[in-house]
């Protein structure tokens, strides 16, 4: 089963996202869904987000990408968290079958 | 992010460091009294304030939670000298900008000022009080409180019930 790789971008790269990056990761286990996560600071999203499926910042994220972009806010507040895990998880499944089926 | 078990870390939540219903005309006051009271108290250097106030402007803290604006102003480990929190709630609240989008306005009613001096090594505390976000019971204690205890103790509270229920 492909592990779909998750991005969790902070503006300096410390605590919030990893909060983030936590809550996120015990939701999709809920969902019998095991990803990959990493965080990283906004300056160095431009030179990873190649490597990933899937970005989920609480930062303004300026680098241009085709890829799917979540704001990790809800996780935080509590507001409107549910229908963002909705969003991801169904983004997540998407993925993970698409990667599959090209194999 | 391998690390989410709950080491015990000497996390200071002082009443020399909480300020009740505190009348300020913008943020950068208060932000400026908190930081004042974190440096005084010996938990960040005397670049911590001027820090904290530079990364508001590019990566505001405002966060529109249930209960109440809330605003978490930080800034890099190296201003911190020992990891503590520092809190104030508002006699009226206050404009910040919302984390991620720093063109929108939060009315601010609760500041929460955290002096991180390693993230891996206080998440597991730092994440029970970002927790308080979505405890609505604990945040409106805070909101309504009287009282630097009040306070400290709603904060205390908040962070035991996470504790036993394993968070």
């Amino acid at each position: 089963m492909y592990k779909v790789k998750i991005i969790v971008v902070c503006g300096s790269g410390v605590a919030m996202a990893m909060h983030a990056a936590f809550k996120l990761r015990e939701a999709l286990e809920k969902e019998k869904l095991y990803v990959h996560i990493d965080g990283t600071g906004n300056n160095e999203l431009a030179s990873r987000i190649g490597s990933y499926d899937m970005v989920v910042s609480n930062a303004q994220v300026t680098v241009k990408t085709d890829k799917p972009v979540f704001s990790a806010i809800p996780l935080i507040t509590g507001v409107g968290e549910k229908e963002l895990l909705a969003q991801i998880v169904a983004k997540v499944k998407e993925i993970q079958e698409a990667k599959n089926g090209a194999k | 992010m391998d690390n989410m078990d709950n080491t015990a870390v000497d996390f200071a939540i002082d009443e020399k460091m909480i300020l009740v219903k505190e009348s300020i005309k913008t943020r950068e006051e208060i932000i400026r009294k908190l930081g004042g009271l974190l440096f005084e108290n010996g938990y960040v250097k005397d670049t911590y304030t001027q820090a904290v106030l530079n990364r508001e402007i590019t990566y505001p803290t405002g966060l529109p939670a249930r209960v109440a604006g809330v605003a978490v102003p930080h800034t890099d480990t190296e201003h911190v000298i020992k990891p503590a929190i520092a809190i104030a709630t508002l006699a009226s609240p206050t404009t910040f900008y919302m984390m991620g989008s720093p063109d929108v306005e939060v009315k601010v009613e609760i500041i929460i000022m955290l002096a991180i001096h390693d993230a891996k090594l206080v998440i597991p505390v730092l994440r029970k009080i970002i927790f308080i976000l979505e405890d609505d019971a604990a945040l409106t204690k805070i909101k309504e409180a009287k009282t630097k205890s009040e306070i400290k103790q709603a904060m205390l509270d908040h962070i035991k019930s996470l504790s036993e229920k394993g968070k």
